[in-house]
């Protein structure tokens, strides 16, 4: 594939393929939506598409979502989903969104991947770039990642989060930094993870930021853009705000649910078994503990790997699959989607077997495990629980391989001769 | 059942007349199956002044106190158990004014300036009325507690000045199992304590054995409409007992299969001959004695008691016949179809109910064994539906058994929090109705469940036109708790309080007047668990994950990259090696030099 030509008519096709084929699984399954909405691995307390439903009838009837358990997504979710005719007599536009929020993360991922800033960003050119592929197929790997489709059919939200990470990052390979903050603000407002994003993607702008600014110094840029984001966050929240009567009881509800972990609903993630399991004296410490490691990565990435900050904003996307309190295969996917830019160091990826072997192996078992547990009661809920590690020992497996692979990349720019020989870590 | 109420104010009204502070009357009432309903009422009240004042003569004393520390103005407590089969039993007793669901209730109205005194005084209350009564109401805690809009009004009557500060709180405990303990304090609280009177029937071994009873208590303030207002507490017991399980001698309470001859058979069942039997549980034809139900006599009439109210009432055909002990006066009322009993102080009194005998004039004629019930205003089922512990969903099965009248009632449910409720799934249908009907639901009030901190509350407004049967049901999902918030047998299940349903009259538009009352039975509702015995394994399996992948990192992100064979050797077979190599040197040396002596040794054998 290197080096092929995209042409437009390509790209089109490629995009009516994946929209036909999420609208014939949702025209032709009218029980796979549901079916998928109620999975545990798709739908997570802070995603799923019935607890929106549940809010939007609630906001549509006057009564706060915020004053219950049941709902706990950002409320400006609230208004765009009331614009929508009701889902229960006009499904299909609820569907044609879903699906063009999945094109548009693609469109946006095609344009990293065309950029060519996996290969060389500003402060370093891999002497493998070559062997790329290209935006098309990287695009089409994303829409095509059974992931990605079930996540969009079973409507979770987070499709609107990874959308705008995409487009954040997409921005600022392009060189708008601006719209990059913007993007990311969003992101962070959805689901508030992606604020751990901040660092490397303002020094992924400032690698790419447009001539007229070359002059700024970086922590100029860093503070102005820093200011972007709180600023577009203030208006966000201020506008929630006047959206929910004047009150701010949605901040608990939202962003309180995700760090204090209130519903243990289980989900894919590491956490839910271990603050089900966990002794009522020790819950916050380990709460502190939990997200200080899921932020601890942030910096020591960062500095790492400074001159590639797209590798570094695509190992952190994998470490929160892993790590953050609500995960799903949506994070996941998003992750894997990020995963075909670094082509040119599949090589030098010592476990690739493996990890494919294990993520199969959980994909297939995890479902199996939780029908047990929850349906069949032969098994207990260490069934599930056990899958939920495996997964997680696999992806952080590749998350670390990739690393591996990336430092390896850039010790052989200083060390040529010891491309494909044998070496060690000391 | 108005029948019954109206015949029992007979006895009220006079007794209000004369200003009587106690009044106690048992009614006994055959139902179909061969049950007996038997309705202990017990009514004293205290005039307000002499409340005031600790004035206490019949009232108890003990609850007085509380209700006064609590500004508590309206109390109803009901402690229940078993179901009431309202399609043979027909229409419950007082209406369904007197029971309650499964478990325990309670409602009462306190004056509180603030939500938050109200709460303040509702604990104070719940934790006062578990001591007096031996039960576990200090469970009700914020989770369990509502303030119903819709279903509840007060009975007695409230000043207006006071309606404003008013708080109505309504808890409901349906794990509670109600047993003896709860039975003797609230004998305790008699005037005559249940030493003489109807109260000395009163026993928990046969109380407790009923299919259904409920114990209430009811203290209201009334204000007649001259003299002084009265604060009236009124003790009620209903239970249906099982006649022949009544009947059972008690030392021999083991139920064995009868003997052949003894077998009563279904004569219609076209299978019925000398040698095949189907058996009848419940021969339509009862005979019982006080004795054989209660285990034991009426001891005498209480004292206290106002002598004009009939202690006991039956609510049998005149036609039967009914003994009873010597000096007790049978008195027969006009409508025919019951009789009191007036008894003297000191007599034990017995009451025999013989078979009924064919009338030898005309045989054919069946006679009229029993009242026949009437039937209810509404019959409502619920049940869960679906399968799995992760979601499920609710059930209510309502028919207006009526031919010619809607009926409009108010349908309240409150759940737990731990049953996460999709209002948007909530719906009404008609039986046979393929679409929805909206307007089945005339009015909703819902009030989310808060994680650990609120239950849900759900107030529908319904109309059911004439007969037709609904179908409402909503979606849940359960969720999973920690592993400290499960009780001890977490496999059980949790208990969901029965959905209360109060029926309007449907003359007074507008008004919320109850004119009857009725309960489903509770729901059990099994969560997902945890594996209990795993706390430690869970935290270092998961902490064993995150190091894992925490250390794989920082090792690759921190170490430098050498060739394979430069550097210096690393690694703990290295190091070992090292180690050994400086410290052991010796043994190395002396183990070689063994083997070159031993090499020797076997050339010399050899040799």
């Amino acid at each position: 594939m290197d080096g092929a030509k995209v042409t437009v008519g390509r790209t089109a096709g490629l995009y009516a393929g994946a929209a036909v084929l999420r609208l014939a699984l949702f025209t032709l399954f009218p029980g796979l939506p549901d079916l998928l909405t109620g999975r545990v691995e798709i739908s997570t307390p802070v995603t799923s598409f019935k607890r929106l439903q549940e809010g939007l009838f609630l906001y549509n009837h006057n009564v706060s979502p915020y004053d219950g358990g049941v709902y706990h997504q950002a409320p400006l979710l609230l208004p765009l989903f009331s614009l929508l005719p009701s889902f229960s007599t006009l499904p299909i536009l609820t569907y044609l969104l879903y699906i063009a929020v999945d094109l548009l993360s693609a469109g946006a991922l095609l344009k990293i991947a065309d950029s060519g800033e996996a290969g060389s960003s500003a402060l370093f050119t891999s002497p493998r770039r070559e062997k790329r592929w290209s935006g098309f197929i990287v695009a089409a790997v994303f829409l095509f990642n059974p992931f990605t489709i079930a996540t969009c059919i079973g409507r979770s939200t987070s499709v609107f989060t990874t959308c705008a990470i995409l487009h954040a990052i997409a921005k600022a390979v392009a060189g708008a930094p601006f719209s990059a903050m913007v993007a990311l603000s969003f992101a962070t407002y959805l689901s508030l993870y992606p604020l751990l994003l901040l660092p490397p993607l303002l020094l992924l702008c400032y690698d790419r930021r447009p001539p007229s600014s070359q002059k700024q110094p970086l922590l100029n840029f860093a503070l102005s853009h820093i200011a972007v984001v709180l600023a577009v966050l203030s208006a966000l929240l201020q506008m929630s705000y006047l959206m929910t009567g004047c009150s701010w009881e949605f901040l608990p509800s939202t962003y309180g649910v995700q760090l204090t972990l209130s519903d243990l609903t289980p989900n894919i993630g590491l956490w839910w078994y271990f603050f089900i399991e966990m002794f009522d004296s020790f819950r916050s410490f380990f709460l502190a503990v939990f997200w200080l490691h899921l932020s601890s990565y942030v910096g020591g990435l960062t500095l790492r790997i400074r001159r590639q900050p797209l590798v570094v904003l695509t190992l952190l996307l994998g470490i929160f699959a892993i790590f953050k309190p609500y995960p799903s295969i949506s994070d996941a996917s998003l992750f894997l989607a990020m995963v075909p830019l670094y082509r040119h160091l599949f090589p030098l990826m010592r476990y690739t077997f493996v990890i494919a072997a294990v993520i199969m192996y959980t994909t297939f078992l995890g479902p199996a495990f939780y029908h047990l547990w929850i349906y069949a009661g032969s098994g207990n809920a260490n069934f599930f629980y056990a899958i939920t590690l495996v997964w997680g020992l696999g992806l952080s497996l590749l998350v670390c391989d990739l690393t591996f692979a990336v430092l390896r990349d850039e010790w052989e720019v200083e060390r040529p001769e010891m491309v494909g020989k044998e070496i060690r870590q000391i | 059942m108005r029948r019954l109420l109206s015949f029992l104010l007979l006895f009220v009204v006079p007794l209000f007349a004369h200003a009587s502070d106690y009044h106690e009357q048992l009614v006994l009432r055959p139902l179909p199956l061969s049950t007996l309903l038997a309705s202990f009422n017990f009514r004293s009240n205290i005039s307000f002044s002499a409340f005031e004042a600790h004035n206490f003569r019949l009232f108890p004393r003990s609850l007085g106190q509380i209700l006064q520390h609590a500004n508590t103005h309206e109390l109803h407590l009901r402690f229940s158990l078993g179901r009431w089969d309202a399609h043979s039993w027909g229409a419950r007793p007082w209406d369904g004014a007197r029971e309650g669901g499964t478990g325990v209730e309670l409602w009462a109205w306190l004056e509180a300036e603030t939500d938050e005194e109200a709460n303040r005084k509702w604990r104070t209350l719940t934790n006062a009325l578990s001591g007096l009564f031996c039960a576990s109401l200090n469970f009700i805690d914020e989770t369990r507690t509502t303030r119903p809009v819709m279903s509840f009004q007060p009975e007695g009557n409230h000043p207006n000045s006071t309606t404003e500060n008013t708080h109505l709180l309504y808890g409901v405990l349906p794990h509670e199992v109600v047993c003896t303990e709860n039975l003797t304090p609230f004998l305790k609280l008699l005037p005559c304590k249940g030493k003489v009177g109807i109260a000395t029937l009163l026993d928990g071994h046969k109380l407790f054995d009923a299919s259904w009873q409920s114990m209430a208590i009811d203290v209201r303030p009334r204000c007649p409409e001259s003299g002084e207002c009265v604060l009236e507490i009124e003790q009620t017991i209903d239970m249906v007992l099982d006649i022949d399980r009544s009947k059972r001698p008690r030392d021999n309470p083991i139920p064995r299969p009868p003997p052949g001859h003894e077998l009563k058979c279904n004569t219609s069942k076209e299978y019925y001959s000398d040698n095949t039997c189907y058996p009848t549980d419940h021969a339509t034809n009862q005979d019982f004695s006080l004795s054989q139900i209660f285990g034991k006599l009426m001891k005498g009439t209480c004292p206290l008691a106002d002598p004009n109210v009939p202690p006991v009432c039956l609510e049998i055909p005149d036609s039967r016949n009914v003994y009873t002990t010597q000096g007790a006066q049978e008195k027969k009322n006009p409508d025919g179809k019951s009789r009191c009993f007036e008894i003297g102080p000191d007599t034990d009194f017995e009451l025999v109910v013989p078979r009924a005998e064919k009338n030898e004039e005309t045989p054919d004629v069946a006679v009229e064994e029993i009242v026949t019930p009437e039937t209810p205003l509404l019959y409502a089922e619920r049940s869960f539906t679906g399968h799995g512990q992760e979601r499920g969903g609710v059930q209510t099965i309502l028919r207006n058994p009526s031919p010619d009248t809607e009926v409009e009632f108010i349908y309240m449910e409150t759940l737990p929090w731990f049953m996460r409720i999709y209002l948007h799934t909530i719906e009404a249908r008609i039986e046979g109705d393929t679409g929805k009907s909206p307007s089945l639901i005339q009015e909703t009030y819902y009030r989310p469940a808060v994680d650990r901190a609120r239950g849900t509350q759900l107030e529908l407004r319904m109309r059911i036109p004439p007969a037709s049967t609904v179908f409402l049901t909503y979606d849940f999902e359960k969720s999973i708790l920690r592993y400290t918030e499960y009780p001890p047998d977490a496999n059980r299940g949790f208990d969901v309080a029965a959905a209360v349903i109060t029926i309007l009259n449907p003359d007074q538009n507008g008004t919320n007047f109850a004119v009857y009352n009725l309960r489903t039975t509770s729901l059990l509702c099994s969560l997902p668990t945890p594996d209990f015995s795993m706390p430690y394994n869970v935290i270092i399996f998961t902490s064993t994950a995150i190091a894992l992948a925490f250390g794989g990192m920082f090792n690759i992100l921190v170490r430098r990259f050498v060739a394979a064979d430069e550097g210096p050797e690393m690694g703990l077979a290295a190091r070992v090696k090292e180690r050994i190599g400086a410290k052991f040197g010796w043994i190395a040396e002396l183990v070689g030099k063994k083997g070159k002596g031993e090499e020797k040794t076997g050339e010399e054998k050899k040799g």
